[in-house]
């Protein structure tokens, strides 16, 4: 199982990523299709608003050659172009009807376009939520939890500006660009012509503006984080800079990345203050052009006032598509980045795999065979070699000896959370492999060293998510693991409000709560950590007692690092570097001298 | 609001100097920007002199061609203006985020452990990255826009006002101040919803984070289901935050092309309507429809700079509280003129809480150390041993009793003088991102490579750091080789040894080395340390076999002070019943 990289990916256009970004949209093909007929309809609306203007100059605005005569007086001119101005009025009320319909369409557009978009993120978010549950619990020893969040929050939500402005942006700028050529061509095809040897120049300023940005933009970033690299080291070193009286030399070095970070940043600077104002000063030349070639052919009367305002108004939009097109490109790629971080995601395999033909147990009863297990977190290095050991229904069984015997590891093998490389583990005896394993664990009652609390209310916290546990087995539960006594001293009881990081329980009550979270799950098979936090001697004794009611008439295996609470077990493993040394009751052992009576001695 | 003021005047605490040194710069920026603005204006102008010129047969070839060059001038003039301005303010404002960047840093290394303690290190981070950058926004983009859109809007309005028409520019600002009213009201609301969907969102990270740091019992007890449709609601949630977001940004861009839309349909039907009576020129419509085009930015513009002046200034006020901060470990104003220490340390009655109100980490504690002893610190977790270290190094400064070096009070001692006296293997055995050669010289960077590797022999990783391809040279950290714990321990104390100082201090330096190691590097030490005084921090009883003293602590007190074989000799002592259990212990490691 790979770990995620965090690296950012410089895509390269991955069409199998883009495929299967694409195939999140196909269930909104209709609206996306109703979206795109908008923004067509918006762009012809668009386009049309100089032609209007440029029609009012020609038609009514600018009077014909010879038809006023000089010398009129202010009252003759407004009788005069009374019918001229009812011609001017129905162009402004058009213009008006214009621009409302632009409004409508494009609302309706963005608006139908951002739903469909959340819709997709939704589903997306919700996928990779899922699939991240599924996975064992390996992918969690490797990849930290930030990382996981970060995929699942920030990731997603970067994909969410490609789909609802992105796609659409591309699409209505490649519209733009062909409709204005379309309407100048129409126009007058020596003037658009003119226009459009513009394109050439643009583009590949643009191009080369983008290829200068990206490389520096790359050396920005990596400065900017081996600065932050620098700076997070430092700040938790800074101890040793101090101890070590190190100060001036850090402060050199930092300052030689700032000035580094500092040189980047100008360089970056310095082309965008050449390439922007560039852009806008062609845009400028050729409007100065347009204006020279419409203006000399208005002289001779082949083009009229309205088709250079026309041209002159469209020179100036001609060109934003075009810079917008390239900026979309770059908001694409980071997208593109992330999607291909969340698809690694969702490409993890569960690598513990559900049985095809899974094996009918009506009832587990609650015996445990491990049969030559070999098992490793990695490679060879085994943790446990030929373990094998049997325990009947209702046995109590502990295992103990020194850290990193392998004791742990053998609680997580029951509720198979990792697959054993060699051997067999049979539950009622059949391979864990062939039981779902859903129904496997829910028959294993997990009682963990460090209790994790979901925020929440304490009843909350014993009921998890199943709803089916009513409000009085919560008491029930709590009762009989004497948790109930602290629970109804809060404030609010049952209802107190809890946090994993806040501090109202302490590491006892915790315990205890977690015991009436086990016991209200009521399983067949109790699989306990024994717990070594300092708990004061009252709550020591409610635990035990606790443990008492929880062990009963259940088949339980604990780890213990306290030989005192063993003694009363049926059998006793002693593990010593991944093997099963002695086995026996706590008097057998001791009466045998090994192991297990030396480790006694220490904690005595 | 008095809370703002004091914020914005502490913001111009930290900023003035730094402002004030690049006025000039900002002064020619601004220069550069207005004529920029100025110069800018004349191109509808020349537009309007065209069509008039034509309207009016008055132009030939020879003068479109004058006034069209006269525009490409415009033209030329702005390009330069705006690579300068650009270059003036946007470069002075990085230049000040550097400067203010390096002021944090040199702040930050003279703060104590007490407040790295306080504060986590992503949110010392923070400042250096988010607020850091809202400054820069503030004094970079935000100047400029703001400067900008108001020149802008004046010169505009004056120039329709004074070349074309009053009365066709006030009917046209009618659209313009609804816009203005729309803009102020949309930005209200949107910031109310935005902020909904900051929470929404920060729930739904919450609700992973925790789901994922839960999965243990989230599998356990079979939840994975649950979880899944739980998180249904928080995503949900956070969909319909966004979408309530999006519709009144979305439908913004929309509105705001129709009402500028608006002005124009009054531009044609006044503007046409003077243009026909002859009360305007066409050449003036002409130019009149341009200008508005260029009034809808700054309308736009202003509202933002304004946020990004005030996010700025927050900002501001973060970085000064760091800048406020005071350490109290600091050197004396008359310290003692000593630049040597002989290793002598005597700790009398010394006591120390973390804080006031917490109870003594040690207390009452008495020490006699001579110049080349050994002593041993042992104790069990939270007995104070590595409090002790602090205070010897003074990391933290005692709150009663004393210790003195050569009879000098630690207070009274310069700090760079006891720190380049003092070698510390500190517990957490933090290494650099730097070379191994690199980090062995970190307390004395002028070493050469054979005293760099004597120390690293005497630490036993010289073997280790050749069995690295490339030696000494091998990176170490994130972007490097990964060392094991006990090699990390033996770089760090091969970094102190290096040192050589006359006094050293392992804390629990040798826990995650075996014990065959363990034995070399301590034959090691009593070579190159002899006359030299040593303080060794230990769990394990083996590791004290040399010291001359042994100290036994136990809740911050002293339970037991004496000559090595004396407490050894002791019946049922504490020292004597650990050695005891830990001969067990090796016995059992024995096995196989």
């Amino acid at each position: 199982m790979a770990q995620m990289n965090e690296e950012l990916l410089e895509t390269k256009y991955n069409g199998s990523v883009f495929k299967r970004l694409f195939a999140y949209v196909r269930p909104h093909a209709p609206t996306v299709a109703v979206c795109l007929v908008l923004v067509l309809i918006v762009t012809a609306l668009e386009l049309y608003r100089p032609i209007l203007i440029g029609g009012a100059i020609d038609n009514y605005i600018k009077a014909p050659a010879g038809s006023v005569p000089d010398g009129l007086s202010r009252d003759e001119l407004i009788a005069l172009r009374a019918s001229d101005r009812a011609g001017l009025m129905h162009t402004a009320l058009v213009y008006t009807g214009v621009l409302l319909a632009a409004l409508a369409c494009q609302l309706t557009e963005v608006w139908l376009l951002q739903r469909t978009g959340q819709a997709i993120i939704y589903t997306i978010r919700q996928e990779i939520f899922d699939h991240v549950h599924t996975l064992p619990l390996r992918f969690f020893d490797i990849n930290p939890v930030g990382r996981i969040v970060t995929r699942v929050t920030n990731d997603v939500e970067s994909l969410n500006q490609m789909y609802t402005q992105v796609l659409v942006k591309l699409f209505s700028n490649a519209v733009l660009i062909v409709g204005y050529a379309v309407v100048m061509l129409r126009i007058d095809r020596r003037l658009a012509l003119m226009c459009f040897a513009f394109l050439p120049v643009i583009f590949a300023l643009t191009l080369v503006f983008r290829t200068l940005v990206r490389r520096t933009y790359r050396v920005v970033r990596t400065r900017i984080s081996a600065l932050n690299t620098f700076l997070s080291e430092n700040i938790s070193g800074m101890k040793l800079i101090q101890v070590f009286a190190r100060e001036k030399e850090k402060t050199e070095a930092f300052r030689g990345r700032t000035k580094e970070l500092y040189r980047a940043q100008l360089r970056e600077l310095m082309i965008f203050a050449v390439f922007r104002p560039g852009i806008a000063f062609i845009a400028c030349f050729a409007l100065a052009l347009i204006l020279y070639r419409s203006g000399l052919r208005v002289l001779t009367g082949a083009v009229t006032f309205g088709t250079m305002y026309i041209f002159t108004n469209y020179i100036r939009s001609f060109f934003e598509p075009i810079q917008e097109l390239a900026e979309q490109f770059s908001t694409l790629q980071n997208a593109l980045a992330s999607a291909e971080k969340i698809f690694t995601v969702l490409d993890e395999e569960n690598t513990i795999s559900e049985p095809e033909n899974p094996a009918e147990l009506r009832e587990i009863r609650g015996s445990i065979e491990f049969r030559h297990v070999w098992f490793a977190y990695e490679g060879e290095d085994y943790v446990l070699r030929d373990v094998s050991f049997t325990i009947r229904p209702g046995e109590k069984v502990a295992f103990v000896g020194a850290t990193g015997a392998g004791k742990s590891s053998i609680l997580n093998l029951i509720g198979r959370y990792y697959d054993i490389q060699k051997g067999e583990i049979l539950i009622d005896g059949v391979d864990i492999h062939d039981l779902p394993t859903e129904r496997l664990r829910r028959a294993i009652g997990q009682v963990q060293q460090d209790v994790f609390i979901f925020t929440g209310d304490v009843k909350s916290n014993i009921r998890l998510l199943d709803d089916t546990i009513s409000d009085a087995a919560i008491v029930r539960a709590s009762a009989a693991v004497n948790a109930d006594r602290f629970i109804e001293r809060l404030p609010a009881g049952y209802d107190e409000p809890v946090t994993e990081r806040g501090a109202t329980l302490s590491a006892g009550q915790r315990q205890l709560l977690s015991f009436a979270r086990t016991l209200a799950y009521d399983p067949r098979i109790l699989v306990m950590d024994e717990a070594t936090a300092n708990i004061d001697t009252e709550t020591e004794q409610l635990i035990q007692q606790a443990l008492e009611t929880l062990m009963r008439g259940r088949t339980t295996i604990m780890v213990a690092h306290r030989l005192s609470t063993v003694q009363h077990a049926d059998c006793i493993y002693v593990m010593h570097k991944g093997r099963i040394r002695e086995s026996g009751t706590h008097q057998e052992l001791l009466a045998r001298d090994g192991i297990y009576k030396k480790l006694y001695e220490l904690q005595q | 609001m008095k809370r703002k003021q004091t914020t914005s005047k502490k913001a111009a605490q930290v900023l003035g100097p730094l402002l004030r040194r690049h006025a000039a710069a900002y002064l020619l920026g601004l220069v550069t920007l207005f004529v920029v603005d100025y110069v800018n204006l004349f191109i509808p102008q020349y537009m309007g002199e065209v069509t008039d010129g034509l309207a009016a047969n008055a132009l030939d070839a020879r003068g479109i061609f004058a006034v069209c060059a006269k525009i490409v001038l415009c033209g030329a003039v702005v390009l330069v203006g705006r690579f300068f301005w650009r270059y003036f303010i946007f470069g002075s404002a990085r230049k000040i985020e550097r400067e203010l960047r390096d002021l944090l840093f040199a702040k930050l290394e003279t703060l104590p452990q007490r407040y790295y303690h306080e504060h986590k290190t992503g949110d010392l981070m923070s400042y250096f990255t988010n607020d850091l950058e809202a400054v820069r926004q503030a004094i970079g983009p935000a100047v400029v826009t703001c400067f900008d859109s108001s020149v802008l809007t004046i010169l505009v309005l004056y120039r329709m006002m004074v070349n074309v028409s009053v009365s066709l520019t006030l009917y046209t600002l009618i659209p313009m101040g609804v816009l203005a009213v729309f803009g102020y009201f949309f930005g209200e609301a949107i910031e109310r919803r935005y902020a909904k969907m900051q929470k929404a969102f920060a729930e739904l990270s919450d609700y992973v984070q925790e789901s994922v740091s839960g999965e243990r019992v989230v599998k356990a007890f079979v939840q994975e289901k649950k979880q899944a449709e739980a998180f249904r609601a928080v995503n949900d949630k956070k969909r319909r935050a966004t979408l309530s977001v999006v519709r009144l940004d979305a439908a913004f861009v929309p509105a705001l092309h129709f009402l500028v839309g608006l002005t124009y349909v009054v531009a044609i039907a006044v503007g046409g309507w003077y243009t026909m009576i002859g009360d305007m020129s066409l050449g003036d419509f002409v130019a009149f429809n341009m200008y508005i085009g260029s009034l809808v930015w700054p309308m736009l513009a202003l509202g933002d700079s304004i946020t990004l002046i005030s996010q700025g200034i927050a900002g501001l006020g973060r970085l000064h509280e760091i800048m406020d901060e005071r350490s109290e470990i600091v050197d004396d104003p008359q310290p003692d003129d000593v630049t040597h220490l002989t290793g002598q340390i005597t700790i009398r009655n010394m006591s120390f809480a973390y804080q006031k109100g917490l109870p003594d980490a040690l207390h009452g504690v008495d020490v006699e150390i001579a110049p080349g002893e050994t002593l041993a610190v042992m104790g069990r977790t939270g007995a104070g041993k590595t409090t002790l270290v602090n205070l010897l190094c003074r990391v933290y400064d005692v709150t009663g009793g004393s210790i003195r070096f050569d009879g000098h009070d630690i207070r009274k001692l310069p700090l760079r003088v006891l720190h380049e006296n003092i070698a510390c293997v500190p517990q957490d055995n933090f290494l650099f991102s730097d070379t191994l050669a690199g980090n062995i010289a970190f307390g004395r960077p002028g070493a050469t490579r054979e005293q760099i590797e004597q120390a690293a022999r005497d630490a036993d990783i010289h073997d280790n750091i050749m069995d690295f391809p490339e030696g000494y040279d091998t990176m170490v950290g994130e972007r490097g080789v990964t060392l094991s714990g006990g090699q990390k321990q033996r770089a760090s104390i091969a970094r102190a040894l290096l040192k050589d100082s006359p006094i050293l201090i392992l804390d629990d330096s040798l826990s995650a080395v075996d014990t065959d190691t363990e034995e070399t590097i301590l034959e090691n030490l009593k070579r190159v340390r002899r006359g030299k005084t040593t303080i060794l921090i230990a769990h394990r009883v083996s590791t004290v076999q040399n010291a001359d003293h042994v100290l036994v602590l136990d809740e911050g007190r002293v339970v037991e002070y004496g000559g090595h074989d004396e407490l050894l000799a002791k019946e049922n002592g504490v020292f004597a019943t650990m050695w005891k259990k830990q001969q067990l212990e090796a016995q059992l490691l024995l096995e196989d």
